[in-house]
């Protein structure tokens, strides 16, 4: 496979609902897409109501992914259930679409815990909070399933300002030289915080960035899911055949702030976002299958009401209080307690006491 | 010149602290992560692109090592750089330059080549933050020889600390109270700024001494006003700058009462409180009634939001342990 | 001032509308941030709305009863400029949410929220001496004499202290307990065995613990044993005791002296009007000559550096039966005295020791001590020796015994002397030596007198 991306992002599905042949990618079928299609509203009310359960107080933070399903969605979607997703901070959405229950994946954002599922469960890496740091750990887990003859593929996600930290650079070298079963999957949402694209890097765009490692890249337009589907999909199959690692760079926009508490007005223009909004993944998707009566009222309506259900989950699942048991502070920090811990147990265990007694 | 008293937040004050160094020399530049447009996720670098131009106050990629290994470049090419970590868990990839080259470049160059930087970084809980957000990491950069040290606990010092470091010779990691962000206090930022190595004494008391620095500070204060309703009489130490560590202040007010508790969010094992507690009693010996006590975070990983309150440093926790001086002994 | 509009947000539950149930404020109110303003319904549920901003309400758009687009507006509030600034800053000041979490928690009154784990300082302390002035805490030598003042009594605020700053050393704090009154009813030793106890600087006269009076407080009652806490002299001669026995290796020869011939003497100097010099003034003169001659046990050692320290004034040491147990003063220059003025002396400590009125210096002065505990009514003893000296000798009853003289069996006033010394100084044959010095004086003490 050549190393640079093709001249123009890949697009099967444009802004407007309309198919665009590619000689490369081919557009899914339809039921395909309908399911595709079911997930991005799923992932759509997850975004939105986690905004309004950060606003009640039910939820520390929530770094939404508002705008970016699409890339959500397919990142779920491409990989089997033998293969590892590594997410961010900013990828709950894709967590849950991997099948993570909603209210474990919220527990980290909830504060209550620093990863509220089990990896091992659905393979998902918790999800990585320093920009990039996750990424050769996702080169060693592929390594590793290679090492015991599985064919297991890793897809790991960072973003636009990630790929500036020292730890990019290395894992793709490491996947490179070591021919990782790797895919990484870069969403350009065009902004780290108030820093846009232009200040994090002058490549010509993020996927020409492989080229260094030897790596091929490929730009996919990041709100066409069926662009993704197939790009991300061609890139998990080459992985899994041995032919080694692939950058994919998704442009995607951020179409919330960086967190709640980020005031984005400060450093955008409202008339960027309001661009962005009319290529939003959903409506595009809404128009095409719609148009071709793969999405009938009916159809639409189930959809609704399983997002309703999904977000009564979370309300529900987020608003019910467990007290805090100290005694988890000491029991996971090592294998076993160190005598240090244990008798640190027993004090916070002894001002409890006295504090009940008040 | 006529003081001028106002009324800032901590925040405010360090933006006024870089604003001043940077229209006085024009070598003092700042950069980091966000801190130019948006002025900083914490405002501290608020309006100084806007006022000194991109040249002196911009944006980087998102790349801390490179962040600090490029201020190395540029002090040692004549310019005094301020750098933002974006928070304290975020500097570990920069830790590698701090250690081999921030720490080294002037010993190793016998002198002829010095780092005249700071580097800023928001440390510390108390802000109900997710992971990473709440660390303490004082106690590697204060363990390696060739840093400066500095953490101010109140506005005013926030202001002088910044300028002093600014200033220096040396290169001085900033560590900045985020918890503190947000206090406010009225200040007359015209007034002397205070030295580098100094800590000083917030509050005198007769029976014990307790000695904090940073967002500890305001909990040790908080914790002898409750004493001094229970009839104890606690003194507070502001340590400010860990290293160089003022070992004559912290002994003179420790020498004074006889009984030391050190309080600090950092988790004890191997920290700061444990060095200055070593000191203590080393120097103090003779005047110790009681062994000197350590009032600081559990050993384990910093705990979720949920976690937080029982692991953080208390007025409650501080108390228990001043209960436990010894205090039948006379 | 600027005016500032709060569009319906989308509630999280698919709607594209919703119905205002009612308003919660009023137009004209002044409101904070993330104030509820109005309760809304959704298809399944009536949910408040807090506002994003704080200041005067202007404008409610719609009535109750009235349905609102998501997107449009709902309230609209006039807020300072600064404010909004301030909303900025306020949001992260603990009234709602920072970058990446919850925000710090809003500080409330502070007081405890914990039962103190034990008294505290409102609760009077027992034994906690008020400072006399405020100042720095007193420098003391170490925690174990802070220990030894806490056990006394002793107030270190009121203490000068003789070390280097003003520090106070364990010899200030035994200075101290010994002039500190005794603590009350002490018996009498009634063990011979715990014989010279002086400790080395100042203490007060010691006596052997298992034969003190409890004082009386902090006797505890348990079925099988009973508690008798020592005294501060008591303690300070246990201090003393244990560091002879545990320093000096002492080893000790002891025999049998016929005193028929002394006991004749001391009866010859008698006169009408003045008793002349009783027995201990001999055996002190006897005492003192054999020192000039063996003067290895004048003095002490000095472990550190493996010498021998000799006096060359023997500062004679009596053993007195005190009120409060065994003491020890010292007759000092003992050996420029006549045996009369040994005499005048011995009566003279003897009075002091009795009544409690020995200087700490004058315990601490003695170079060899001498203990009669004929008195008791035994012969001999393995003395402790008195530290840092490095010699005791001790004598016993004088009685009527079967002696051999000249073939014969007679009966001779006998006593046994002990001599307990510091092997490091001396062998046994320069022990034995002395001891013979001093028993033969005994045995022909005419002869010794005129050799003095």
């Amino acid at each position: 496979m050549r190393l640079l991306p093709s001249q123009t992002p890949v697009v099967l599905i444009d802004a407007e609902g309309e198919a665009r042949p590619h000689d490369t990618y081919t557009l899914a079928h339809d039921d395909e897409l309908l399911d595709a299609y079911a997930g991005l509203v799923a992932a759509r009310r997850l975004n939105d109501q986690a905004s309004v359960l950060v606003r009640q107080g039910r939820l520390a933070v929530y770094p939404s992914s508002h705008g970016q399903e699409a890339c959500q969605v397919a990142a779920a979607r491409v990989l089997t259930d033998e293969d590892w997703l590594f997410p961010t901070y900013r990828d709950t959405a894709a967590i849950v679409a991997r099948g993570v229950d909603p209210v474990e994946a919220l527990t980290l954002l909830r504060g209550d815990w620093h990863c509220g599922y089990d990896p091992y469960a659905h393979r998902v890496a918790p999800q990585a909070t320093p920009l990039a740091t996750q990424l050769p750990h996702a080169v060693g887990v592929a390594l590793a399933a290679r090492m015991r003859g599985e064919s297991t593929v890793v897809l790991a996600l960072c973003g636009d300002g990630a790929t500036s930290e020292g730890d990019f650079h290395e894992a793709l070298n490491f996947a490179a030289v070591l021919q990782a079963p790797v895919v990484f999957f870069v969403q350009n949402n065009q902004y780290a915080i108030s820093v846009p694209l232009a200040r994090q890097s002058a490549a010509p765009t993020l996927a020409h960035k492989g080229i260094g490692y030897g790596v091929p890249g490929e730009q996919v337009d990041g709100n066409d899911v069926a662009a993704l589907l197939a790009v991300l999909g061609a890139a998990v199959q080459r992985a899994r055949s041995g032919e080694g690692p692939q950058l994919v760079e998704a442009l995607t926009y951020r179409v919330a702030p960086h967190t709640n508490a980020d005031d984005a007005a400060r450093y955008r223009a409202d008339d960027e976002v309001k661009a962005w909004l009319a290529r939003d993944p959903i409506t595009r998707l809404e128009s095409y299958l719609t148009r071709r009566d793969a999405l009938t009222p009916e159809r639409k309506q189930a959809i609704a009401e399983e997002a309703d259900r999904l977000a009564e989950a979370m309300r529900e699942g987020l608003s019910r209080d467990e007290p805090a048991d100290p005694a988890d502070l000491f029991a996971h920090v090592y294998a076993s307690p160190t005598p240090q811990l244990t008798e640190q147990a027993r004090m916070v265990a002894d001002e409890l006491e006295r504090e009940a007694e008040v | 010149m006529m003081a001028t008293r106002e009324k800032l937040t901590m925040a405010q004050a360090l933006n006024r602290a870089l604003r001043d160094a940077m229209a006085e020399d024009e070598t003092v530049v700042v950069f980091g992560e966000d801190v130019g447009h948006l002025g900083g996720v914490f405002r501290v670098t608020d309006g100084l692109t806007a006022e000194f131009g991109e040249q002196r106050c911009f944006d980087t990629p998102l790349a801390e090592s490179a962040i600090v290994g490029v201020a190395v470049g540029m002090a040692m090419n004549g310019m005094r750089p301020v750098v933002e970590m974006q928070f304290d868990a975020f500097a570990y990839p920069a830790f590698e330059q701090v250690a081999s080259h921030v720490a080294k470049m002037r010993n190793r160059t016998r002198g002829r080549v010095a780092l005249p930087m700071v580097i800023r970084i928001p440390y510390g809980g108390g802000i109900g933050g997710v992971e990473h957000h709440s660390d303490s990491s004082e106690a590697y950069f204060a363990h390696t020889p060739g840093l400066h040290v500095v953490t101010p606990s109140t506005v005013a010092d926030a202001y002088g600390l910044l300028r002093a470091a600014i200033a220096s010779p040396d290169p001085v990691v900033f560590f900045e109270p985020k918890k503190l962000y947000w206090a406010k206090e009225e200040v007359d930022v015209t007034q002397a700024v205070p030295p580098i190595g100094t800590a000083v004494v917030r509050r005198t008391g007769t029976d014990a001494t307790l000695i904090a620095y940073g967002p500890a500070v305001p909990v040790a204060l908080d914790a002898a006003a409750v004493a001094a309703q229970e009839g104890r009489s606690l003194a507070v130490v502001d340590v400010r700058t860990l290293v160089p560590f003022d070992d004559e202040t912290v002994c003179q007010a420790v020498r004074a009462t006889g009984r030391a508790v050190v309080v600090a969010e950092a988790s004890g094992f191997a920290s700061v409180a444990a060095e200055i507690a070593a000191r203590i009693t080393e120097r103090c010996f003779h005047s110790l009634a009681a062994p000197v006590r350590r009032v600081t975070g559990l050993d384990i990983p910093y705990p979720p939001p949920k976690y937080e309150g029982f692991h953080l440093p208390t007025v409650d926790r501080i108390l228990d342990a001043v209960d436990d001086l010894q205090w039948e002994d006379g | 001032m600027s005016h500032q509009t709060f569009a319906l947000p989308d509630l999280g539950e698919g709607l594209t509308e919703a119905e205002i149930v009612r308003w919660l404020v009023a137009e004209g109110d002044e409101i904070q941030i993330d104030q509820p303003v109005v309760e809304v319904e959704t298809a399944k549920s009536v949910v408040e709305i807090p506002s994003p901003f704080a200041g005067r309400v202007v404008t409610l758009h719609g009535k109750q009863g009235e349905t609102v687009d998501v997107g449009a507006p709902l309230i609209s509030v006039e807020t300072d400029a600064e404010e909004m600034a301030q909303y900025r800053e306020e949001e992260r000041a603990g009234t709602g949410h920072v970058l990446v979490g919850y925000g710090p928690e809003p500080t409330s009154a502070v007081g405890r929220r914990r039962r103190p784990r034990r008294a505290t300082a409102t609760t009077p302390v027992p034994g906690t001496p008020a400072p006399a002035t405020p100042g720095p805490a007193p420098l003391v030598v170490s925690p174990l004499v802070r220990r030894l003042a806490q056990e006394h009594g002793i107030d270190l605020r009121g203490l000068r202290g003789t070390g280097p700053d003003g520090m106070i050393t364990r010899e200030d704090v035994e200075r101290a307990v010994a002039a500190a009154q005794p603590s009350p009813a002490e018996a009498a030793p009634s063990s011979p065995a715990a014989a010279v106890v002086a400790p080395s600087n100042g203490a007060a006269a010691p006596t052997p613990p298992s034969t003190q009076e409890a004082s009386t407080q902090g006797v505890s009652t348990r079925e099988t044993e009973r508690r008798i806490p020592l005294s501060a002299a008591g303690r300070a001669a246990a201090v003393n005791l244990s560091r002879s026995r545990a320093e000096i290796p002492e080893a000790t020869v002891w025999v049998d002296v016929d005193a028929t011939a002394l006991v004749e003497l001391r009866e010859s100097g008698r006169t009408p009007d003045d008793p002349g010099p009783g027995l201990m003034a001999y055996l002190a003169a006897f005492v003192v000559a054999a020192l000039r001659e063996f003067p290895v046990f004048n003095g002490r050692f000095d472990a550190e550096r493996n010498e021998i320290v000799s006096s060359t004034q023997i500062n004679l040491g009596i053993a007195v039966q005190g009120e409060r147990g065994l003491v020890v003063p010292t007759i000092m220059d003992a050996g420029s005295m006549s045996i009369t003025q040994l005499d005048q002396a011995i009566d003279e400590v003897t009075t002091r020791a009795r009544s409690g009125r020995v200087s700490a210096a004058e315990l601490a002065a003695g170079t060899f001590t001498l203990n009669n505990y004929g008195h008791l009514g035994v012969d001999g003893s393995a003395a402790i020796i008195n530290y840092p000296q490095v010699a005791i000798l001790g004598v016993g009853r004088i009685i009527d015994r079967p002696w051999v003289v000249h073939g014969q069996i007679q009966p001779r006033k006998i006593t046994q002397l002990s001599f307990v010394f510091d092997h490091r100084v001396s062998d046994g044959g320069t022990a034995a030596a002395f001891m013979r010095a001093v028993a033969d004086a005994i045995e022909n003490p005419v002869r010794a007198l005129a050799r003095r």
